[in-house]
């Protein structure tokens, strides 16, 4: 907890507040809203970026922690950020809902599913945006770009697939509360890709960053 | 069992190797309460060595262990009662210094928020300042106050003196023998070897790698005399003269005190004995 305040305290970077509100942007129609998502991966590299301007290992690592605990604490804070952009879209879908759904030719409509869709894409993004990271501090546009690949890879399966795979296109691209079972469990699905991703991430990191020689 | 009459720091055998440059079986222990100097040039590996001893890097041998107890098993314990100031780094330069202490003090439970308003004041830091707006001095000085007031009894400093002009400099050796006389332990290194003269009571020499002098200061200096050289250097003193140094009528030579005698000389110092010996080793 006290790493999860020193993050957010010390490395916070103006984005990590601005981007999760992007969630937002489920209100405008005909958007791949898969990329609310991404923006806060943005945010997190512009942390990621900030803190090795600021010499932030140098600093953390000179507290009473472990490399380990750094390396919890920063995936922790950044999962939070992840998790109050998709409770900010929970809100805009019912939002979205209230005042009128249309069909989102640019992917999964403003539904249930879209939650379920953001947690797969934060659960590639720290899959391998961390472990890049950690296993050289000092280049986090190297990382950030091999998670920006995958994330964007997986949107434009997800819009495609919204427009040929059969369980995406007629049960999860439908409106609410259509189909809302097999929704639910889509997205409980992507809540354990979510947590099984961001541990493996942490897992890895942590290995890595234990392992590394810091010039720091 | 650690007890208190463990040394601080005892680094045994340790060895780092890069690509360009071999850490090679550096051995020494610090002395509870005493001021060591390490020194060498640039690139001698006094920061890797501490980067090693601190764990930034991982050494390819050796064993390190702080008040007799090892880092891996006891990094929280460790941490808690050491201090590290790098000068080359400065942490969070556009967070204010109160936020920054915030922070750090959440980590320690030993600290001590007077000595921390102590220290602060009598180091004429300004808690709403960034460390962006402070003098290297000044940066300095707010790291020892963080580090005093979490209670470390081993200070571990990389160059702390370096960039700062004469007078800040004597205020910060005048702060290390403060902190020496409260009984704590200070290691640092640097290559401002006027500053060593002043406070330290022990001397490490690293020469590219490898731990060449591990001795008091006094013991040190006293191993080598100075003789100046008018014109060039007489053949009976080239056997035993360590790095001619040219000077303005002449050259000055290191040589070893039992080797001086025939020749007229003088107490060499600090800066003299690292000059001349760097260029013996350039030589050879």
């Amino acid at each position: 907890m006290k790493l999860i305040m020193k993050e957010w305290k010390l490395c916070m970077h103006p984005t990590g507040y601005l981007m999760p509100l992007l969630a937002v942007l489920v209100l405008v129609p005909g958007y791949p809203y898969g990329v609310c998502c991404f923006y806060v991966g943005l945010a997190i590299f512009f942390i990621c970026l900030t803190a090795r301007e600021d010499h932030d290992a140098g600093y953390t690592l000179m507290l009473p922690v472990s490399r380990r605990d750094a390396v919890r604490g920063r995936i922790l804070f950044c999962a939070a950020l992840e998790a109050a952009n998709l409770m900010l879209m929970g809100m805009f879908i019912l939002i979205r809902n209230v005042i009128g759904s249309l069909p989102n030719p640019a992917g999964l409509d403003a539904g249930v599913a879209l939650i379920g869709d953001g947690m797969i894409i934060f659960a590639l993004f720290n899959r391998v945006f961390f472990p890049v990271y950690y296993k050289d501090i000092l280049k986090p546009g190297k990382a950030f770009a091999c998670a920006a690949a995958a994330v964007f890879l997986w949107i434009v399966l997800e819009i495609v697939a919204t427009h040929t795979v059969p369980f995406f296109r007629d049960i999860l691209d439908r409106p609410d509360p259509m189909y809302m079972k097999e929704k639910l469990l889509f997205t409980l699905a992507g809540l354990a890709l979510f947590l099984a991703g961001t541990a493996r991430g942490v897992r890895l990191s942590a290995e890595r960053f234990e392992a590394a020689d810091l010039s720091l | 069992m650690a007890t208190e009459r463990n040394s601080p720091l005892e680094v045994r055998g340790l060895n780092k190797e890069y690509p360009a440059f071999t850490l090679r079986d550096v051995s020494f222990s610090l002395t509870p309460g005493s001021i060591t100097g390490f020194i060498g040039r640039n690139g001698a590996g006094k920061t890797t060595s501490i980067n090693s001893i601190l764990s930034f890097v991982h050494p390819d041998g050796g064993e390190i262990s702080f008040f007799g107890l090892p880092w891996k098993e006891h990094e929280r314990e460790i941490k808690e009662r050491i201090g590290f100031v790098s000068a080359g780094m400065t942490y969070h330069t556009r967070k204010k210094l109160k936020a920054i202490t915030a922070v750090t003090r959440s980590f320690y439970p030993a600290w001590d928020g007077k000595a921390y308003d102590k220290y602060m004041t009598a180091f004429g830091l300004d808690g709403e300042k960034t460390p962006a707006e402070l003098s290297n001095g000044m940066k300095i000085k707010y790291a020892l106050a963080l580090a005093l007031s979490h209670g470390a009894e081993l200070l571990i400093l990389d160059e702390p003196t370096s960039g700062l002009d004469p007078v800040s400099r004597e205020e910060l050796v005048e702060i290390f023998l403060r902190l020496k006389d409260e009984g704590r332990t200070v290691f640092f290194s640097t290559h401002i070897t006027s500053d060593l003269e002043k406070c330290a009571d022990r001397i490490l020499f690293l020469q590219r790698g490898c731990l060449k002098a591990d001795d008091t200061l006094d013991g040190f200096r006293d191993a080598w005399r100075i003789v100046e050289c008018a014109g060039e250097i007489p053949q009976a003193l080239m056997s035993s003269a360590r790095g001619a140094s040219r000077t303005r009528d002449g050259y000055t030579v290191l040589v070893r005190r039992e080797d001086a005698d025939s020749f007229e000389n003088r107490e060499a110092s600090l800066e003299e004995i690292l000059i001349h010996l760097e260029k013996e080793a350039d030589r050879t």
